[in-house]
This record gives C-alpha cells, structure tokens and sequence, in this order.
C-alpha cells in the first residue's frame, strides 16, 4: 500500500529534529515514497532546502508547519499543512504575526482566533504528544477531546481536519489512538497515520536527544523522561506503515489521498519585486532609459566617436533586455540606493558579475567599463536563465553600511523588506562545547577538549579528531571519550539557530510576510525572514547585498585624512592610470595592507607577473584561487608571460577571447565565449554551461553538455585534438574561476589602495589600522612595514593621541601617532572623556588626569602607564615605571591623612624598564611596537649565529644553505598544497618565508604551531625573484617574552 | 627562635615517605577524573625524565614509561602531615600547624638542650628523615622569615637575628604569596625580590599598597613578628579498652559498651555537645589467623546524647553483622557536634520521636535488611521500575501535601527481581510462558530504551499478556532484555 509520510520534522526545527531535509528527501526517494511534508516548528525554515532536495530526487514536496497555539489546557502545538497558495500565504503571515509580536528569541504563540483568520487553504493534523488532542485527552478526558475536535472541525472544516495516529511502540501513545480513533468515528472524521519523523536512521535518536538537552538545559544524565523512550521517530517505508496500522488501513490510505490534496509547491510562492516610484508622465522603462542616458554621457563623452557608438549600442542592447524581462524597477531600485549613498558621501561599488553591465556602469552602480574591458554581458544578464540578476553593493564596513540599510527599510516599510537570514550550524568547537556540557563533563574537561577539534584548512590522513585528542593527551579508547568524539561528529553541520545576514535584503512589493515568515531580527524594528540568502535565490527572490567591505571603509578614511591634513581631495574615479610607481612596488610584490594581493600567495606570484598596467592587476587578482593551481592554469599563463613558452591557442578563433591572457582561459568569461564561438552556443547556454560546471555540479548534466559542446565544434571544424584541450580547460576551470568583471571591481580597489599607499603612506596607514581587524596581517606587521617605508610612527600618548590613530605634523611631513583604541582594555568612551578634557586643558600630572578624567578605570591608567603613555606627564625624565608608580597612588584612593603628604622623592624608587620589558610590555598593552624589533635588539648574536636577516636574501644565490630567523606573524596550511605548511617571518629588516614540507611539519609540529619566534634552516630558493626558504630543520628562537601574534589560517 | 619544617614536593612525599624505594625513581601525582587525570606535583626525577606539570597519565607514560604514577591520596597525605606534626612535637610543645607541607616549632630554648642553632636544625632534620621525610628546616627569629627560608633555601639554613632582609633578599618575591593583584603591581614596578620590596620607601608604599603592601614589606624584610598559633589537639571524643581476655558474646561486649558509652556521653553533655554519628572499632583475636579489625559506623539522623540508646543501636547492629572472632580491644569515637534544637508547631501534627523511630528502623533493618528498609523515590527515567531507596527521615510536613489523582487503571505488581521465564515466540508474537501457559492475547510490543551514552545502556521489548494458569486467566507484564536476549516477567496485573 503506498503511503506518504505527512508528518516530517527537520533539523531546521532547531533542536527538534536531527536529519537534514535534503537527507530527508533522499531517504524518502530511497524506499519509493512518493511524497513527503515537511512540518518543522513554527517556520518554514527548512522548506526551500527541502523542495530542490525534493525535486533532484524525484519526489513531490508539502509544507506545512507546526504552530504554537494557545488553549484552555495551555500551549499545544497544532501541524498545519499547506494545499495551495492561499494556504501557503495564510501559514505564511501567521507564523509572522505570532513571532514578530513578540521579542526576538521568544517563541510567540498564537490562537484559535488566529488559526480560524487564517485557517483558508489549510488542513489540520491533530497532532502528537503535544498536540491539541492528546492535551486535550490528557487534561480533560473524553470530553474535552471531543470538544477541542469539534472547534477544530469547525475552524478548518470537516473536510480539513485529520484525526493523526502514531506507532511508536508506546502504550500511553496507543491509549490515546483507541480514543481517537472512536473520537474520529463518533464524529466522522478521517483517521491519518502518520510516524511523526524527527529523523531519518533510528541511530540518529541519539542526536535528537543530545539536542533535547540541550533545549532543556539538562545534561543526559540528568534529562529523565525528556528523552526519547525509544527511536521509532525514524523514517518508515510505506510496507512498516502498513504493517503496523494493519487495522486501520483507511489511515494509511487517507495519506495518499491527502497528498494528491496538497498541490502546493514552493514555486509559486506569489512574490513580486516592488516597482519604482516614477515622476508622472514616465514608466519605469523611460524612467531607467533617462537616468542611463544621463550616466552615459558622463562616463562615455570623453572617448572617441567609435568607442562612443559601441558603448552606445551596447547599452541599448542591455536596455531592450532588462525591459523585455520587466527588471527595469530592479535597477532603478539599486540605483536609487547608490544615489542615496552617493549623496550622502558613502562610498559605494558595485561587485560580481554586475560589472559585466554598462547600464550598471552608466548608472554609477559599478565602477568598471565593461565596454572598453569587453565582459560579457550574458553573465550577467541572460534571457534563458530566467532569473533575477544578482547585484551586490560594496560598502566601508560600519555605521555607513548601516545607513545605507536603514534607507532601505524606511523606504520599503517593516513588511517590504527584511534581513536575509544567516543559519548558524554546529561546527567543529560549538559541537565539542555542546556535546561536553551535555555528556556531563565539567568545564575543566570542556575546556580542555573543545580546542582539540583540528580546523586546518588541510587535513591528512593522519590529521584525524582522534589523532588530535591522542596527542592531547586524551584516551580515545575510554568509552566516554569515544562517545564524545561520534557525537561530535554527527553533530557537524546541523544548523543550530538562525542568524541574521550581515547585508542581504529582501524587498518585496506588497506583503512579504505572505511569501516567507518574517521573525524580528536583533536590531530593533527590524525583521528578518526565516531563509538565508542562497534559499531567497533559489526561490527567486530578489536581494541585494550591501555588503560591508573593509578596505572600502579604508578607502573612504584616507581620503578624508588627506583631505583633513594634507589639505588635498582625492576622487578615487579620477587616480591617475597606469602610474608607474605604483607597478614598481607591485612589482617587488610591496604590497602588505593592499586590497587582494598582500597574501603570502598573492606575493609569490607578482614578481613574476610584473604587472605593468591595469588590466595585469584584474589578471593578478583573479590569478590566486584554489582552482588554477588545481587546473594547471596559473603555470602556463606565467610562464608565457615571462616568455619562456611560445603563444598558442586550441583554435585560431579563439585568438580574439583568449589574446588577453596569452592563449590561457583566466576568467569565466572567456569559458562563457570560448563556448559561444567554439560550439555556437548562445550567451544564455553558455552561462548554463557554467553553472553546470560549477559547484554543485552533476555528471549527468555535465555529459549533455559535453556532447552538445562537441558537436557544436565539430560542426566548426576544430580539430579532436583542440576540442579536447578546449573541453579540459573548461572542465577543469569553471569551477573555481573568477569572474572578470568582479576581478575588474577588485582591481580598481586594489590599485585605489596601492596608489593611496605609495602617496599617502601615514594616511593610508592610520586608516588601516582604525579599521582593523581586516586583511591578512596584525597591527604589529603594518606598523613596521610603514616604518621600513620611512613612515614615523610614535606611540600613544594621552597628551597627543586620540581614540582612533591619526597623523601629526613632523618635520614637514606627518608622522602617524597610534590612537588609544589600541591600549588594550581601554574603553572608547573613557578615551573619548580624556581628549575631550584634554581639548579644555592638557593635564600637568598624572594625578590631575586620573582626577578630571573620571571614566578612567584603574586598569586603563595602569594600561596607559605600562605602554609608556603616561611619560609625557611627568617631565622629561620621566620613565614608564615612574608613571606606574604615580598611578598607583593617583588611584589608590589615600586615605586624608597621608593624601597632603607628598612623595618622599620627587622620582620614584623603581628602575626603568629594561628594553626587554619595554618590549613585553608593548605587545601585551598594545600588541605592538612602535620601537625597534624584538630582532634588532640581538642582531649580533644572530650574525654569529649564521642568520641572515631578511632583506639579504634576495641578495643570495639561488641553491644556498641558509639560516633565516624571525618572529612568525603568518602560518599557512592551505587546503590546495597537500599537507605544505607556509611560514612567514618577520625581522627588523623585512619579511622571509619559508616553505615546511609535510614530513618536516609532522616532526616539529608543536615547535612550528606554538612557538612565536623560529629558526629555519634550509635552501635558499631565489626563481624570478620570489624568494623562500625550503626548510630542512626548524628550531625555536628564544629571545624574548613579548606575546608577538601571528595570523593563523587553519 | 623558631624552625621552619618544609617538605619539598610534598604530595609526592607523602607516597615515597611511606615507599622508601620510591625515591629512587620518577614519581609524578596525578589529580581529575579519569581519562582526563593530569600531573599535579612530581620528584626532580621525573622533572629530569622530561615529566611536566599539566600532562595526562597517557603523555607521561609515553615520554617517560619508567615513572611511577599515581593519583592523589589525601589519605597518605594526612598520614604524612600527622607524621611532620609530630616531628615538631619531638621538640616543643608549641608547633604551629601552618599547611599542610609545613610547620613551624618554637625553638626557644632547644639550643640550651641540643647545641648551637645549626645542631638544633640538623637534629630536627634528622628526625624527619626518620619519619621517612625528606625536609628543608630554616631557623630564624621570627616564624615567617623561618617560613620563607626553609621554602627558598635547601637543606638546612640558619639566619642570625638581624641579617634576615639580607639572607631573604634574593628570594623571588612569589614566595611571599602576595594577593594576585598586588603581585602583579609588583611585577610592573619590576619588584622580582624580597630586597627590592624591602627597599621600597614605606610611606610612599603605604600609599600605594596600604597597610597590606606594608606588612608584605615587613615579611620581605624578615622583620614581621607575629604570635605562634600552635596547634590544638583536635577534640577528639574517644575511649577505648583493652579486654584481659578475649569475649565472643554480646551480652559482655554490651556491658563494656555501657560503659564506654556513658563516659564519651558524659565528655560530650559537659562540653554542651552531641553525637551524630559513632565509630565502633574491635580488634578481634583469631587464634588461628591473628589479630584483626572489625569496624562499624552509625549513623543518626539527628544529634543525640543518651547513652542507653546507643546501646541498644549498637546492640543490634551488632546482632544483624556480628564480629567474626573474638574481641581482645574495643575503641569507640563519637563526632561532636551541637545539640539538636527543635521545637516543633504547636498546631502540626506529632512527628514520631527521632530516638524511638531510629530504634524502630534499626530493629526493621535488623529483621529485612539493611538495604530494604528507607523510602521509595521514583526516578526520572524511562527505564522500568526505577526507583532507589533513601533513607527515611522525618520532613516538616508541608502545608500542601499533594494529591493523588484519582486514576481507574488497573493495578501492577512488580516482581522484584524480575522473574525469568522462557517465552515461545511465533511471528514476532509471545505465544507460550514455558512451562504450559499458553498466551490467549498480547498487546505490544512496547520498545523502550535508554542510557545509551553510558555502559548501563538498556533496550526492552514489552509485552502485556493473558495466560491461562490453571483454570484462571492471569495478566502479566513480561519483556524481552534485547541486550541479553533473555525473557522477563516484570509484573502481574490484578
């Protein structure tokens, strides 16, 4: 007998179930089920999930949801489930007026009164242990059953409620189907079998009641009853079913009846994107066409007559097509928000493959020409895709992205827009954490286990869980201990709450309350709906991403510091091009804090690209991903470029797409073009193809496209040989290509930085630091790169600095004093109290601050003594330990009899720091040093030693032994370099890396992960001019105390 | 003058004092919970086997495989510190119980009996190296400045009165033991020793520091004098009798009981005390296997004093577990504590008086067991029939009691222990309870499991059955032990 489990809850219950819906849908496709509804708590959290998981395997999918209704037995929870649109949209501004009424992280609950407004297009299950039924029966007796049904036949209908049954072997759950099912009988309404799944293997009880636990705030030893008796809550076939309601029969024929009754799909979710606002007389496709004409004359009347005509034809192109789709209002709607942060001084650039547009360039949306770099259009934009294009704003991270957000949500209103969601999942330490307290270990243990949960991006063979904790010490046999380990494990992934994303946004016109439940998010008045950002764009919804970018904010910072210091403005559309001095410092691969290509890999490959122009940078920064190293792209590309290997291409016609990059296929465009000239594919299935090769790619689909590829270059004539190579190339590229248009957008930053760099260093610097953290490397690395590139760079001073660092006039330059924001614990608004009672009268003693500036805590005086912050208070011998001295009584709080006694001496009895503790007490108080090195301090010692300082080796033949010594402030173990560790060392005199093969990591693991000073011993490796050490010995350096940090990217 | 007795590593000491053969060898102590026990004091051999402070039991044994480790004994541990305590009474009456790894001795005078300073060290050392003991003994004028020597110095140290800021001076300035918060101001200020501290300005300090940065100063400067606070003997309320012959009855055993008993009760009533609690200890003669200790403790729900009670207790719990051979020395110890001051509501009902109802219960015990006798408390499991008996105690009866509900159910009885039965089984169903019972209906199967985390992990098929028994239909609870594959009755049904 088919059956069809009508009553499935998902791990997007958050804590109330343990199988993901696409395990779900699988399982279900499995053992032949036709069907299955997916009923999580109060959402539809995990309806898109489930629905493309649902259709890949062939299986039709319901939704409903179990919603929290309040009774005169107390709260029950009554299974909805959706049979059209109306239903849908009913279930939909339910569940958000229940949840946003409430404050976010409470559950909210609704009413009968609630359910019967929106009862149109739903039917209703009974439920199970805590439904309305068995509360009822529990609470009231047969009586009271008979009631709660009747209300609920009348608020849903006779037709729309089902009286639900469940086996899960329990006798007080059989109890209650006897009573229903004379209940159901006596009021003639349909029985429901249903298994109330909560997971999909019987092993995975053990999860949900790790979970339950966790819910209830119990350990498992201490949840009792709260535990699953039994694990029948698993997925049955439709032959259990049978078996086990072999004498109700009609129960499990009413499922497949009800399903054939629920024709809603998650396709026709009703959205529609809100039009734009037009000034009377115009459309929105005159409208668009305007504000596109007026961008075009500005950004293309400088070019030639031809480049003019070219642009021209280009935009009108896209014009006809963005109308023919009806997307005019998108862009207007974009537009409009980079109007609004244009005219409130934000700065704003369009990223992604939105850059492929000249409407989006001729709007002032992106900042990339796509005409003069000749994108593709169709990557963006195609008419066979039939989706909505993804256009994502970059912002300077902070209050100005909040701006940005905050018009749209006056614009749009509470329920036209809303924050797309973040799911939060377990991962590796959050599980470990979870697990601990839950299997009772007390916080010592957890502590002690939840970092053993490795997250190198590269993992061995040997590189187990179970490795780790044997190194730790922990016996992995001990049966508690293996528990913990399997739990762990089965806990990855499994979402555990839901987040709010950082900056996409849902608009909708209309009530997008009815498309997706809507919760309050943490900010106040603001809403977040209940799917994250890849589910809003498999549903078709249309979001934008004002994403907060950090150089972006630096960007915008510098220009202000230039504009506040040096007295000049600098328009970051008008730097001037190709400016040599900035390729020679790219050149030289000079580029720490420089957008995109300060990474230890980004470093390696500039000497050898040598970029010399604009476009050698969009090349630069698509260049570094995992996937050409993977696809053998990157090597022939430079060596062609350093000349070494002759010019080819698969096929003459390709030449004009693949010319730019020497004949090697760099960007997704050119797969996207190579396939349109090669196989006469249209830009539409071109982009098709690309997708198919992209991350969630499937062998069946990638094989259509191979034969519809081959065949198109067959009918070209190119040769079997070349049409190999093409198809390799493709293959093995699309995946982790780059798109050129968002290589271009990245480029223009990354050139912004550069030039800002080798102009303005003090200013780009002070913004580098206020923005932290961000970028690749510590506060302590950018400090000392600006000071070997002359910049001076004075410590905090709480008579000169201010919260945030800033520049200061020195010699007829400007040096850069670090801000208060880095004396470590200290508050802003304590530094923000001291410059504001300094800007009445700078202090005379220490005593004198400590009294005016009464925010200040104890802590951030001592803070600001130790880091030498103080010394300009007492004179000019005044040293840090002084100052110390002076703070302790200024907060001592001297009783009145000794408070008139002054200090015996006018110093204080204690002696100056030592280099050393001045150097400890640098890098805990700020986590730098604005003085010397640690390494410059024993130089000597390490030219004894045979160390060579950093700025020497390039001086070094290739092939010599060499010692290279240093503090590491870079350690890498990328997940593409099989199990090779990256070093990167610093000294007075520069940076030096190291390359550390597997066998040599494995032998001096703990030396290379703890220790903070090392020295390697190894063969100079000096090709076209990229210079590493290949280690053979590694030894710790101890030379100093001071906690120096390094960037670890596990 | 006083003596510092310090015993270096002291945890460790308190195996090896009692090991002597220990020494020789790395020994680490380890403390926590297994697997997760970590190392929390060792020998210098173990430092010199590369042994640390903070490793498992898995990571000494694989760097140093030799070591002895073994987990902390606060038992040996006592035993070690009785044994320093009474080295220091060896030599003075006033010794001052300072820690647990050392005491100080009032030296006045020893010097006039056992030599100069330096003699009097050594002889103390000397007698702790007898006790199995290794120490560090310090002499010096006042008991702190003793203290910081004997923990800085090794072996025997002598300070001359007034050279003691110059003898401390280079002791690290931890060893003070100053609060965490001072120590840290200290570091900043670059103070690392007792001299730095010692030089200091003390008014300019006494600003900073107050009155404890100057008393810190004082113990820098070995110049903080403070009263000895010797040690007292702990109250100990304890008699004993050693019996000229052996007795095998209780009927003597209790006559020498009564005594014992009145005189520890009328110890306790002149000190205004009670008991809770009585420790009988009796040396039992074997003549074939020796001499041998039974013990029995019992305890008292609440604190009583009448000796005629105790006996009777005593008395039966003696009957229910009696001594195995003959009794050659009796020794009885009663914990002190405070009378029981009760008074009970005038409008609450009487509760049973604690004397007669612990009477009752041990005269219950006595006849059923020790184990069956208490109150039920039901347990929060699945797990069927949970329950474990506590002891029975009277509670101040709430203002609600609470109420059963009336239920209709039928009523089970259970079967404690389970009764074992072979079950025939056709089609998943029971059909038989061997021998001759044939199943005539079955509902089920109820599944149950639970405690999977854990090795008392348990996983139930039930079944509720009719069986014909004789000419009756009888209803049983029976289930299936999935674990050990075996059949069950559990209960019967009325």
């Amino acid at each position: 007998m088919t059956y069809v489990e009508l009553h499935a809850r998902s791990a997007f219950s958050f804590l109330e179930g343990a199988s993901l819906p696409e395990e779900m849908a699988a399982a279900c496709a499995a053992i032949d089920m036709p069907a299955m509804a997916l009923i999580d708590c109060n959402g539809v959290y995990g309806a898109p999930r489930f629905h493309l998981a649902a259709e890949k395997t062939k299986i039709r999918s319901h939704f409903g949801a179990d919603v929290l209704c309040e009774t005169e037995f107390g709260p029950v929870r009554v299974p909805l489930l959706v049979t059209n649109q109306v239903g849908y949209q009913n279930l939909c501004r339910l569940i958000s007026r229940m949840k946003l009424r409430v404050p976010r992280k409470s559950e909210g609950i609704t009413t009968y009164d609630e359910l019967a407004q929106f009862a149109t297009g739903l039917v209703c299950l009974t439920g199970e242990d805590q439904g309305p039924l068995a509360v009822a029966l529990a609470n009231g007796g047969f009586t009271a059953a008979h009631r709660t049904l009747e209300q609920l036949a009348f608020t849903f209908g006779r037709n729309n409620l089902f009286v639900e049954l469940q086996r899960h072997h329990r006798r007080e759950q059989e109890a209650r189907n006897q009573a229903a099912v004379s209940l159901a009988r006596s009021l003639g309404l349909p029985l429901l079998a249903t298994n109330g799944v909560r997971y999909v293997q019987p092993a995975a009880r053990q999860v949900l009641d790790v979970f339950t636990c966790l819910r209830n705030h119990r350990t498992l030893a201490t949840a009792g009853r709260l535990l699953s008796r039994n694990n029948e809550c698993c997925l049955k076939s439709g032959a259990e079913m049978a078996r086990l309601f072999a004498d109700l029969p009609e129960a499990i024929a009413n499922t497949t009846e009800l399903s054939a009754r629920l024709e809603f799909k998650l396709t026709e979710l009703g959205y529609q994107f809100p039009p734009y606002p037009v000034p009377d007389g115009d459309d929105m496709n005159s409208f668009l066409r305007k504000r596109t004409a007026d961008g075009e004359i500005a950004r293309y009347s400088q070019r030639d007559a031809a480049f003019r005509e070219r642009a021209h034809k280009q935009i009108a192109r896209e014009l006809a097509l963005i109308e023919k789709l009806g997307l005019a209002g998108y862009f207007l709607i974009v537009w409009d928000i980079v109007r609004f942060c244009r005219d409130n001084g934000i700065l704003v650039q369009g990223r992604g493959s939105a850059a492929n547009s000249a409407v989006c360039y001729s709007l002032g949306i992106t900042a990339v020409d796509p005409v003069g770099m000749e994108l593709l259009f169709e990557r963006f934009l195609s008419e066979e895709r039939g989706e909505w294009p993804d256009i994502d704003l970059d912002l300077p991270s902070g209050e100005q992205r909040e701006r940005a957000i905050q018009y749209v949500y006056e614009r749009y209103g509470k329920l036209g827009a809303a924050m797309t969601a973040n799911v939060i999942t377990y991962r590796g330490r959050s599980a470990a954490r979870e697990v601990g307290k839950v299997l009772g270990f007390d916080a010592e243990t957890l502590n002690r286990l939840s970092p053993l949960v490795n997250s190198w991006e590269y993992k061995d063979e040997s590189d187990t869980m179970e490795r780790h904790f044997n190194d730790a010490g922990c016996d992995t046999s001990h049966p508690r201990i293996r528990k913990f380990l399997q739990l762990c494990m089965a806990l990855q992934d499994l979402p555990r709450h839901l987040g709010q994303h950082s900056g996409g946004l849902v608009v909708c016109q209309g009530r997008l309350d009815s498309v997706v439940p809507l919760e309050p998010a943490s900010m106040p008045d603001r809403v977040v709906v209940q799917w994250d950002k890849e589910d809003c764009a498999d549903m078709k919804i249309v979001k934008v991403d004002l994403l907060g970018l950090g150089m972006m904010a630096v960007l915008e910072d510098t220009i202000s510091v230039i504009h506040d210091q040096h007295r000049e403005n600098v328009d970051l559309a008008q730097l001037p091009a190709d400016d040599p001095s900035v390729y020679a410092v790219l050149q030289k691969a000079d580029t720490i804090g420089m957008f995109q290509i300060e990474s230890r890999a980004q470093m390696s490959c500039l000497p050898r690209l040598r970029p010399v122009r604009f476009y050698d940078l969009v090349v630069q920064v698509a260049i570094i991903r995992p996937g050409p190293i993977v696809g053998q792209m990157v090597n022939p590309f430079l060596e062609r470029r350093l000349g070494r290997e002759d010019i080819t291409y698969p096929h003459p016609s390709l030449e004009p797409v693949l010319k730019r990059t020497l004949g090697v296929p760099l960007f997704q465009e050119q797969l996207l073009r190579v396939a349109m000239i090669a196989a006469n594919f249209s830009g539409g299935e071109a982009e098709e193809l690309r997708r198919a090769m992209g991350f969630k790619r499937s062998e069946k689909r990638m094989r259509e496209i191979e034969v519809k590829l081959r065949r198109g270059m067959q009918e070209n004539g190119i040769s079997p040989e070349a049409q190999e190579q093409i198809i390799q190339s493709i293959t093995s590229f699309a995946l982790y290509g780059f798109p050129e248009s968002h290589a271009a957008s990245f480029a223009l930053l990354a050139y912004a930085s550069a030039w800002l760099k080798c102009h303005y260093l003090g200013a780009f610097t002070a913004s580098l630091l206020n923005n932290q953290p961000m970028g690749f490397y510590h506060p302590a690395t950018i400090v000392k790169d600006a000071q070997r590139h002359g910049l001076r760079v004075r410590p905090i001073d709480v008579l000169r600095s201010d919260w945030k660092c800033t520049l200061e006039p020195d010699n007829g330059q400007f040096a850069l004093r670090i801000g208060m924001r880095y004396a470590r614990g200290m508050r802003q608004e304590a530094a923000e109290a001291l410059v504001a009672a300094r800007a009445m009268r700078p202090f005379a003693s220490i005593d004198e601050l400590a009294r005016r500036v009464s925010e200040l805590r104890k802590t951030e005086l001592v803070t600001l003594g130790e880091i030498g912050a103080l010394n300009a208070l007492g004179g000019a011998s005044v040293h840090r330990r002084d100052a110390l001295w002076q703070v302790e009584r200024a907060v001592h709080g001297t009783g009145p009899l000794l408070r008139e006694i002054p200090d015996e001496h006018d110093a204080s009895p204690l002696s100056r720091m030592t280099a050393e503790e001045r150097l400890v007490a640098d890098f805990s108080g700020t986590g730098m040093t604005v003085g010397p090195h640690p390494m410059r301090y024993h130089r000597e010692q390490m030219n004894r030693m045979g160390i060579s300082p950093a700025n020497q080796l390039p001086h070094l033949p290739n092939g010599k032994l060499v010692r290279a010594a240093g503090s590491v402030i870079v350690r890498q173990r990328p997940g593409t370099a099989k199990g090779f560790v990256f070093l990167s060392l610093e000294d007075e005199t520069g940076i030096a890396n190291a390359i550390i093969h597997p066998d040599l990591y494995q032998k001096n693991r703990v030396t290379l992960v703890s220790e903070r000073f090392l020295i390697v011993e190894g063969v100079l490796q000096n090709l076209d001019n990229v210079i590493s050490v290949k280690a053979h010995r590694i030894l710790p350096l101890h030379i100093t105390q001071a906690e120096t940090t390094s960037h670890d990217f596990h | 003058m006083f003596a510092c007795l310090f015993v270096p590593d002291f945890r460790v000491e308190a195996f090896v004092c009692l090991e002597p053969e220990l020494r020789l060898q790395s020994v680490a102590v380890l403390e926590g919970k297994p697997p997760l026990s970590r190392i929390i004091a060792m020998n210098d051999r173990a430092r010199d086997a590369a042994l640390e402070l903070g490793m498992t039991r898995m990571q000494a044994q694989l760097r140093a495989p030799e070591a002895v480790l073994r987990m902390r004994s606060p038992e040996q541990e006592a035993t070690a510190h009785a044994s320093l305590l009474d080295c220091g009474h060896a030599f003075s009456p006033r010794v001052e119980d300072t820690a647990l790894d050392h005491i100080v001795i009032d030296a006045s005078g020893l010097d006039r009996l056992l030599g100069d300073l330096s003699q009097v060290a050594q002889q103390i050392a000397q007698r702790g190296t007898s006790l199995g003991l290794q120490t560090n003994v310090a002499l010096a004028s006042n008991p702190d400045a003793a203290i910081y020597a004997a923990h800085g110095f090794p072996g025997i140290t002598v300070i001359p009165t007034g050279a003691e800021t110059e003898r401390l001076g280079t002791l690290p300035i931890e060893n003070l033991f100053p609060p965490p918060e001072t120590l840290e101001t200290l570091y900043r200020w670059g103070v690392r020793t007792f001299a730095q501290l010692a030089a200091l300005p003390e008014v300019a300090l006494s600003q900073r520091l107050g009155q404890e940065g100057l008393q810190l100063q004082k113990l820098a400067r070995g110049t903080f004098a403070r009263t000895l606070v010797p040690a007292e003997a702990p109250l100990t309320f304890q008699e004993s009798m050693e019996l000229e012959y052996p007795i095998d009855l209780l009927e003597p055993l209790a006559f020498v009981l009564a005594r014992l008993l009145e005189h520890i009760c009328a110890r306790l009533e002149s000190r205004s005390l009670a008991t809770n609690a009585l420790h009988l200890w009796l040396q039992l003669e074997d003549m074939d296997r020796g001499s041998s200790i039974f013990e029995r403790d019992l305890q008292l729900p609440v604190p009583m004093l009448n000796p005629k009670l105790f006996l009777q207790l005593l008395h039966l719990d003696l009957k229910s577990h009696p001594p195995s051979a003959p009794i050659g020395k009796v020794r009885l110890t009663a914990d002190a504590v405070r009378p029981r001051f009760a008074q009970g509501g005038l409008f609450l009902p009487v509760a049973p008086e604690a004397e007669r109802l612990e009477l009752t219960l041990a005269r219950a015990k006595g006849v059923v067991s020790e184990e069956r006798v208490g109150v039920a408390k039901v347990l929060d499991t699945h797990r069927p029939d949970p329950f474990r008996m506590e002891r029975f105690e009277v509670t101040a009866p709430t203002d609600k009691a609470p109420v059963a509900k009336q239920s209709g159910r039928v009523v089970k009885r259970i079967f404690r222990p389970p009764v074992s039965v072979v079950v025939l089984v056709s089609n998943g169903c029971p059909v038989r309870l061997q021998p001759h019972r044939d199943v005539l209906a079955c509902s089920g199967p109820w599944h149950s499991s639970g405690e999977w985390w854990s090795d008392q992990a348990w996983q139930h098929e039930e079944w509720d059955v009719a069986v014909r028994e004789k000419e009756e239909v009888a209803l049983y609870r029976i289930y299936r032990d999935m674990t050990k594959g075996r059949w069950f009755i559990a209960a019967s049904y009325d």
